[in-house]
């Protein structure tokens, strides 16, 4: 790791595995649920909304 | 290269360095981030971003074996992380995931994370750190993660539970809060979620108890690059769904102001004659509230600063502008009556409100119905707020409420006894004071109203 002109937090570097493994599990569900919502015609696809979605374009 | 013209800010980070040559910022980059460098150049990955309009565009100006030498493109006003509105900071936030996982997608990383790499520019949250980008390292963990929660996820959650004016806490930390202090300001139920408990208690504990490292004896952590992506999806999820529980107070405020139509009208066409005469290109509204004078001006501005105290006027101005999609306004939270100070190592690493407005001088500012609030709210007495005026452009429009006005009388009835002290607010010493340090070029009375509008130059 070089390059490293800040403290990256020794905690938060091991702290990570917890937390990407609740986000798994967050996302999973939140996924789930909202495949649920489609099918049952709760949610519609895509709405329209101020914030993009995190995707960056390629450019060809 | 003059080394004595680097900016103040630009000592962390050893890639290289900003510095300003006679006038125009250039970005210096050392041989130890020449191999990251041209693997960003070449691999399109700069030129994805640019084209997205995420990172501020660069050119190349020169290359040798010791530096490279690249000039971002310019941005007329900086605006800092204390001084947005709360759906700023957001998508300022959201930015910054965005591009790190974009990184990761293609083999890099940010190695920080900090809410001073954005800034604002065409109405758009942009990335302006360019040497921010390292190569990934698989397996490793996030290392800018920490400094994501304590400069962007903590900050937008306290706003949500404490309200948007706690985004100015920012101002006192320049590296972010202090997660401790994040978690200690949140309300118990926080602590329920498991999304919040995982990324803001349990990372205050964490770093509580690894503290005390001294020797680094804490094996080396590793995370999966799925892993990581989860984390960064998470918190853009998270972070995009949050809202702030409190109501503007300002937000309607054009709906319960003492105006009637006519007389709001007929403001806004004494602000748009005058900058039309004056040929403005740039202004600075203070106090402009959402914009919404600013938006009636007809003549094509090239740079709109407005301000405002309060966060959620200067929000719905961000909405409008986003609909609108305006590339001239930029909307900032600013308090008059304490603007943001320098702040940083030997106070020079971030520009004081007043350093940087200068150096905008802009044609003309506007101060419309503000004058009541700094003098009879604020204290500040005229000769004050004229030598303020004057300081930073040519030309003021000011708005002065006449005693009689129903709010100047509001602001009058709440000092009761302590209302003599203020017999100096009249037209009379207004213009007095005032013309001590500006030429009068026109004044008009807004019929059916107690305000008159003035055209000014400085002395």
């Amino acid at each position: 790791m070089n390059l490293l002109y800040f403290d990256p937090g020794l905690g938060a570097m091991v702290i990570q595995a917890i937390v990407a493994a609740v986000a798994g599990v967050i996302l999973f569900s939140k996924n789930l649920m909202y495949k649920i919502k489609v099918f049952l015609g709760i949610t519609k696809l895509h709405e329209e909304e101020m914030v993009d979605n995190i995707e960056i374009k390629d450019q060809d | 290269m003059n080394i004595n013209n680097k900016h103040a800010s630009s000592f962390r980070d050893p890639s290289g360095y900003v510095f300003t040559d006679e006038g125009v910022l250039k970005r210096v980059i050392f041989p130890i981030y020449f191999k990251q460098y041209q693997k960003l150049t070449q691999s399109g990955f700069f030129e994805s971003l640019f084209d997205n309009k995420l990172l501020i565009p660069h050119t190349e100006i020169s290359k040798t074996d010791t530096e490279i030498l690249i000039q971002p493109k310019f941005i007329p006003f900086i605006i800092y992380p204390y001084e947005w509105s709360f759906n700023m900071y957001k998508e300022a936030a959201l930015l910054t995931l965005k591009l790190q996982k974009y990184s990761i997608e293609n083999g890099f990383s940010l190695k920080d994370a900090s809410a001073f790499n954005i800034t604002f520019l065409e109405g758009k949250a942009v990335f302006i750190d360019t040497l921010s980008f390292d190569f990934y390292q698989e397996n490793s963990p996030w290392r800018a993660y920490k400094q994501f929660i304590t400069h962007f996820f903590g900050p937008l959650v306290l706003a949500r539970y404490h309200g948007a004016q706690s985004l100015k806490i920012m101002s006192n930390f320049i590296d972010g809060i202090p997660i401790k202090m994040i978690a200690s300001m949140l309300p118990f139920k926080t602590k329920l979620n498991p999304f919040l408990y995982t990324n803001i208690h349990l990372l205050a504990k964490f770093e509580d108890k690894h503290n005390e490292d001294y020797k680094g004896e804490t094996k080396a952590a590793s995370l999966s690059r799925k892993g990581q992506l989860n984390i960064i999806e998470s918190l853009y999820d998270f972070i995009k769904n949050l809202s702030l529980k409190e109501h503007s107070e300002w937000g309607n405020y054009y709906n319960k102001t003492n105006y009637v139509d006519e007389a709001f009208n007929l403001k806004s066409d004494i602000i748009n004659q005058w900058i039309l005469n004056l040929k403005a290109d740039t202004l600075i509204d203070v106090g402009g509230n959402d914009g919404t004078f600013v938006r009636k001006i007809d003549k094509k501005l090239k740079h709109a600063l407005v301000c405002d105290i309060d966060n959620n006027a200067i929000d719905f101005n961000y909405k409008q502008i986003k609909e609108k999609k305006e590339i001239f306004i930029t909307p900032f939270v600013l308090d008059v009556l304490n603007p943001s100070a320098s702040i940083g190592f030997q106070n020079t690493e971030r520009d004081s409100f007043l350093n940087r407005i200068i150096t905008f001088s802009p044609d003309v500012t506007l101060a419309l119905a503000i004058i009541h609030h700094m003098s009879l709210s604020g204290n500040v007495a005229f000769d004050m707020s004229a030598q303020f005026f004057a300081s930073f452009s040519k030309h003021l429009i000011i708005e002065f409420p006449k005693r009689n006005d129903s709010w100047v009388q509001r602001l009058l009835n709440s000092k009761v006894d302590f209302k003599d002290h203020f017999d100096f607010y009249n037209i009379e010493n207004f213009e007095k004071t005032y013309l001590k340090y500006f030429d009068l070029i026109e004044k008009q009375h807004i019929h059916n109203s107690e305000r008159i509008m003035y055209l000014l130059k400085v002395k």
